[in-house]
């Protein structure tokens, strides 16, 4: 199987600081039952071939090769993301974990983004308590039926079909880069816990969506941030945050690959100081501006004509890939500063409510952003993952006081406490 | 439980603020519950023992053929000396590092050009020429030199680095026509023949990175076009 447009460069770039991982997660109401997890799993094989694949090197692209058996579910590690290293994905390129009563999944995001993963897990985990307790989970919410067999459209490269061919040429300046301590070997992953309502209470008091308002916090705290660091305001640099659009809305894809293009709102501190209205005024200006299916249609085509050009396909890739490095690096990476991306709400059958009690998503970080935000809601808790490769707690501090002044409650919890060196992780 | 200085609230039984680390009070002592287990991954295995194997028995298994055929054909060593000697500078010079965690340049640079010092000296004395100690010795000197300068400079302190690369690239320029004043007394021949280039185009990037690196806006403007 081919990659699709956006996973081809995921092999390319992938690196010790950045694992192309990303993580769904279930936490049921009972701890979770492995031998029936392991049967759950093996019966979505037919359902899911794009899941269960390793990743081959071929002379001149990368590609995907089925499985001939499904995984093996293991116990989750101390850290989410842990680095997939080539011997991994060249055996498969997914893991399906557990841990008491969580059931977490991680792809390499060559197989698919945050909504093709959500729903895997959903199905997965429809499926295992149906094996358990012998529940009749209806398909629906975004839980297929495990006995169907996969679509065409479930299987395509969407990027392939909504390309409109005219590259959009779009340069934008490089954005502020976050730094710190880099710490080796795990990440930190800290949760913040928040009431839906009051979250979307706080953002419509701003009128925004709860993405906008999420991301105007977050540019919100680093612009401060930058602020205090850098009293000179012409020498400060633009802060702009990567958020995901889900392109299957815009287009009406069911494609369970990747299907997903970043933009990158944001504003320049040398123009003046913004309000937090402001910038959640100019974030949802931006993001409908730039978000058109016409304007998304051109960003494809700029990713796809290059995979197109018969000159480029004949490039061995032990050639293309530093290549895609350095143009990554130089036109991608470098225009945010952190992610901000949101699933939004996770909708599950009504039959697996009970049963349910938290669904998360996290992502990993990247070369250049230490630090990187996910988020999700069910049963009206909202869940943002931040997550960060570097010991500084700074921005997290930062953004989740910023939200208990707004007035939106948040609890904390974090993996520190179960760090292989207790305090020297912890330390700030 | 909160966090008075975060305002935000914390999970039961966690000794310190996740965010700030400020300690949290708890007089029941209770602990909190893990999140995730305490298993941890296998550390990544590193590929470059086996290829340093690999090429370590490649050189030895040439070095010993070329010395098995000139004992036998020429009945003494004769070029094989060459290939032996060649084979253990890149092993040594530039390979044996690899076999340590943590490589220290400033030890091994020097140490990589020591030997191919060595190595010309035994091919000059070898092929009875005159060219050692009025050229190879010198231009490996100040080879060495440079680049254990350069890496000096960037080991030692990341700050400043484009006005230390525009010093170091003046330096690699001018040093240019100190190598073909060596060509000159030792093989004969004029002076600035093809020296000039290289002074000129080193020198003239050079400056451009020094003025960078002294000018700020300049600096600013290279670093955020380049993502420095």
């Amino acid at each position: 199987m081919r990659l699709d447009n956006a996973a081809l460069i995921f092999p390319a770039i992938r690196h010790r600081r950045w694992v192309n991982v990303f993580r769904v997660s279930a936490t049921l109401t009972e701890p979770v039952d492995p031998a029936v997890l392991q049967r759950a799993v093996e019966e979505l094989a037919p359902r899911f071939p794009s899941m269960y694949v390793r990743l081959r090197t071929g002379v001149f692209w990368y590609y995907l090769e089925e499985l001939s058996a499904p995984p093996r579910v293991r116990e989750d590690y101390a850290y989410p993301l842990t680095l997939m290293q080539e011997k991994e994905l060249r055996s498969c390129c997914l893991r399906v974990m557990y841990f008491q009563d969580r059931i977490a999944v991680e792809f390499f995001h060559s197989l698919t983004d945050g909504t093709g993963g959500m729903i895997y897990l959903k199905t997965l985990t429809a499926r295992y308590l149906s094996l358990k307790h012998g529940l009749e989970i209806p398909a629906e919410e975004g839980v297929l039926d495990w006995r169907e067999t996969p679509g065409a459209e479930e299987l395509e490269d969407s990027f392939l079909r909504h390309s409109n061919g005219v590259t959009l040429n779009d340069r934008e300046p490089n954005a502020l880069r976050l730094r710190g301590s880099y710490e080796p070997d795990f990440l930190h992953l800290t949760t913040g816990v928040i009431p839906s309502d009051a979250l979307v209470e706080a953002a419509h008091r701003h009128r925004a969506t709860v993405t906008i308002f999420l991301a105007a916090v977050m540019e919100e705290t680093i612009l401060r941030w930058q602020a205090e660091d850098c009293p000179d305001r012409r020498r400060r640099r633009p802060v702009k945050v990567t958020v995901p659009i889900n392109l299957r809305r815009l287009y009406g894809s069911r494609t369970l690959r990747n299907f997903v293009l970043t933009l990158n709102p944001g504003v320049d501190p040398r123009m003046g100081d913004y309000s937090l209205e402001e910038l959640c005024k100019v974030m949802a200006a931006q993001l409908a501006a730039h978000g058109t299916p016409q304007e998304m249609a051109g960003r494809i085509a700029a990713n796809v004509n290059p995979q197109q050009t018969p000159l480029i396909k004949a490039v061995p890739l032990l050639l293309k890939n530093p290549i895609m490095r350095t143009i990554y690096k130089l036109r991608g990476e470098s225009k945010g500063c952190i992610n901000v991306s949101n699933l939004g709400v996770v909708r599950l059958p009504e039959a697996m409510r009970p049963w349910v009690r938290r669904m998360e998503f996290i992502i990993g970080t990247q070369r250049s952003y230490p630090n990187n935000c996910s988020v999700a809601t069910l049963g009206g808790e909202t869940y943002v993952n931040m997550i960060r490769n570097i010991r500084e707690s700074e921005l997290e501090r930062r953004f989740f006081s910023r939200l208990v002044e707004l007035g939106v409650p948040v609890a904390i919890e974090s993996n520190q406490q179960a760090t292989k060196n207790g305090n020297r992780r912890t330390k700030n | 439980m909160y966090c008075v200085r975060c305002g935000v609230r914390l999970q039961e039984g966690v000794e310190r603020c996740p965010l700030c680390q400020t300690p949290v009070w708890n007089p029941e002592g209770a602990a909190a519950e893990p999140s995730f287990s305490d298993r941890y991954p296998d550390p990544p295995r590193s590929r470059r023992y086996p290829i340093m194997a690999f090429i370590a028995a490649l050189l030895a298994a040439v070095s010993l053929s070329c010395l098995i055929y000139c004992l036998t054909n020429e009945h003494g060593v004769s070029w094989s000396g060459y290939v032996m000697l060649g084979c253990a500078l890149v092993y040594f010079g530039f390979l044996f590092p690899f076999w340590f965690k943590r490589r220290e340049p400033l030890l091994f640079v020097p140490l990589a050009f020591l030997l191919t010092g060595g190595y010309l000296l035994y091919v000059c004395l070898k092929s009875g020429g005159r060219w050692y100690l009025s050229f190879a010795f010198p231009v490996t000197l100040l080879a060495g030199a440079l680049t254990t300068a350069g890496v000096a400079f960037f080991r030692f302190g990341k700050r400043r680095r484009l006005l230390k690369t525009g010093i170091l690239l003046v330096v690699i320029g001018c040093s240019a026509m100190l190598i073909e004043l060596f060509q000159c007394i030792t093989f004969g021949g004029r002076m600035f023949t093809w020296s000039l280039y290289p002074v000129c185009g080193f020198s003239l990037i050079g400056l451009f990175l020094i003025l960078c690196g002294l000018i700020p806006p300049w600096r600013e403007y290279l670093e955020r076009r380049l993502f420095l």
